[in-house]
């Protein structure tokens, strides 16, 4: 499973929502300084919580939380689990 | 310490962990004011072959309030990043350093500085500034105050940095202070000591002969007040700024085992250190909390007040020190929170408690470093600051020379009470108490002009 298969699967009917993590900051991260979140970038999904699909969309400066059950379940799968 | 290793998860993070703060207005420039960020603590001069830096993968932030809600109008971010000359050598250095582009220097740091302003909208005022290196030693480096010179910036934009090491000016004597809280010049008045001391001691900068990694910027006063002004008066609300530093990293690093080239950072920045008021993390949050308090933003820190309004150092004293501290003894079984402290330590000083002196910064609780801008530096430092009458210094801002561990515990042992509860009468040691250090315990001579903080100690004079 390749990062575009990832983001292919991640599109379609899933709530995301912007983090809103205490210490989280990103106040002045949108310059060009910082990181991009283009398509050759890495992206990196953390999966929180299997059984509500929670999972943890880490891209350039940001995280976004989306739940996916389908898509959880291919994750735990791909990890052998 | 002032805030070395202060919080169990920042000790093992040097890199990101802020030490030591200083906000005051500039004596070789009184229309300015220096903030100095201190991090990477402790390093001992002799540290070759890899020589301390500041962490390209830290995000490290000045923050300054300027109208009293505890979140930041101005900050100003500072990012880093290393390159080596040579992928041929070990050495920190292949032959003399006798200027910052000399090839002879074989891994060098550069940092950009970007302002935020309250709107979130960042500009980036300076790319690839250069830091100097580190002080390896005179047979390496013959003339270090000219390349650290050198490295002082003044921006287009108004502002002076400078980003580098320098020679740790705090001063304190940790190894006494958390030997249950003894302070050598009273060791024989302590619980345990006096079994074991029929004499006062003589204090031990711990601090002294290490260096640091500073972050230095000279502001003009009127792009740090919220209206702008040149001048203002010292009663002027508007004359008081809030300071504090963070470090922040990457919430997510993905190691690929292949060097740190290919390594992943990606997500949000997760705030991994604070400063504010020196101390505040060290001695008056439980340990328990010291990591949240690092996560945290200066307005979240109302769920810290109750550690300030009853503090366990005000608690321990009287134990500590049986029959010194009777007063404090007594005013602490009443069970009152300390006004005094609330106030100096979240809120500033009103107007009105001392003679031509406010700091206040309005209701909301935050530990920040309060600075009253309109307040000229003084001729005459006092070590003791403003309970020594001199209002330039701390817990108005701080100064490199102020003596902070003791005039903490002075404030503590409630020399400060009587300003909001007349009826209060400080025990006589609460006046006396200090740690036995100043200034002059610490090796390295302060610079009379920008960045202040004395030469580093290199690794040949001082080889341990």
């Amino acid at each position: 499973m390749d990062r575009r298969t990832i983001l292919a699967l991640s599109v379609g009917g899933v709530a995301v929502a912007g983090a809103s993590v205490a210490g989280i900051s990103l106040a002045g991260e949108s310059d060009a300084e910082t990181l991009s979140s283009k398509d050759d970038s890495p992206l990196v999904i953390s999966v929180r919580d299997a059984k509500k699909g929670t999972l943890d969309v880490f891209s350039g400066n940001s995280k976004k939380t989306v739940t996916d059950k389908k898509l959880a379940a291919q994750l735990l799968k791909a990890a052998g689990r | 310490m002032s805030s070395h290793r202060e919080a169990p998860e920042i000790s093992k993070d040097p890199v990101a962990d802020s030490s030591d703060l200083y906000a005051f207005v500039s004596p070789d420039d009184p229309d300015t004011v220096t903030i100095i960020a201190n991090y990477v603590p402790l390093q001992l001069p002799a540290s070759g072959p890899n020589f301390f830096e500041f962490g390209d993968d830290v995000l490290y932030e000045i923050h300054i309030d300027a109208n009293g809600d505890a979140r930041p109008d101005i900050t100003y971010q500072f990012r880093f990043s290393t390159e080596l000359r040579n992928n041929k050598t070990f050495l920190y250095n292949t032959g003399q350093i006798e200027s910052l582009d000399s090839e002879n220097w074989n891994r060098r740091q550069f940092y950009s500085v970007t302002k935020v302003d309250s709107h979130g909208k960042s500009t980036v005022l300076a790319k690839k500034l250069q830091c100097p290196p580190c002080n390896v030693g005179k047979i390496s480096i013959p003339d270090y105050e000219k390349l650290a010179e050198d490295a002082v910036v003044k921006l287009k934009s108004g502002e002076k940095v400078f980003a580098g090491q320098r020679a740790d000016a705090f001063f304190v004597d940790l190894g006494s202070i958390f030997d249950l809280g003894t302070l050598r010049p009273f060791q024989d008045k302590h619980l345990v000591g006096q079994a074991l001391f029929n004499y006062a001691g003589k204090a031990v900068n711990a601090t002294d002969e290490t260096n640091v990694h500073s972050i230095a910027i000279q502001i003009p006063l009127s792009m740090v007040r919220r209206d702008g002004k040149k001048r203002v008066k010292a009663e002027d609300s508007g004359a008081v700024i809030g300071v504090w530093t963070s470090a922040s990293r990457r919430q997510v690093q993905v190691r690929n085992g292949e060097g740190t080239a290919d390594d992943v950072y990606v997500g949000p920045q997760v705030q991994v250190s604070r400063l504010g008021n020196p101390l505040f993390n060290e001695v008056i949050v439980p340990m328990a909390e010291k990591d949240k308090f690092n996560a945290l933003a200066p307005s979240e820190d109302k769920k810290f007040a109750e550690f300030v309004a009853t503090p366990e150092l005000g608690a321990l004293l009287p134990v500590l020190y049986p029959g010194l501290f009777d007063n404090l003894a007594a005013q602490n079984k009443k069970k009152e929170d300390r006004a005094d402290l609330l106030a100096i330590l979240l809120t500033g000083i009103p107007s009105g408690l001392i003679d031509g002196f406010q700091n206040n910064t309005g209701k909301v609780q935050a530990d920040m470093l309060r600075l009253n801008t309109a307040i000229a530096p003084s001729k005459t430092e006092k070590k003791f600051g403003l309970l020594d009458g001199d209002l330039a210094g701390f817990p108005n801002g701080r100064r490199i020379a102020d003596d902070v561990v003791s005039i903490s515990i002075r404030a503590i042992a409630g020399v400060t009470l009587p300003l909001v509860d007349k009826d209060f009468e400080p025990d006589a040691a609460a006046a006396l108490v200090e740690q036995g250090l100043s200034i002059k315990d610490a090796s390295a001579k302060l610079l009379k002009k920008f960045p202040f903080l004395g030469t580093p100690f290199d690794g040949f004079s001082v080889p341990s």
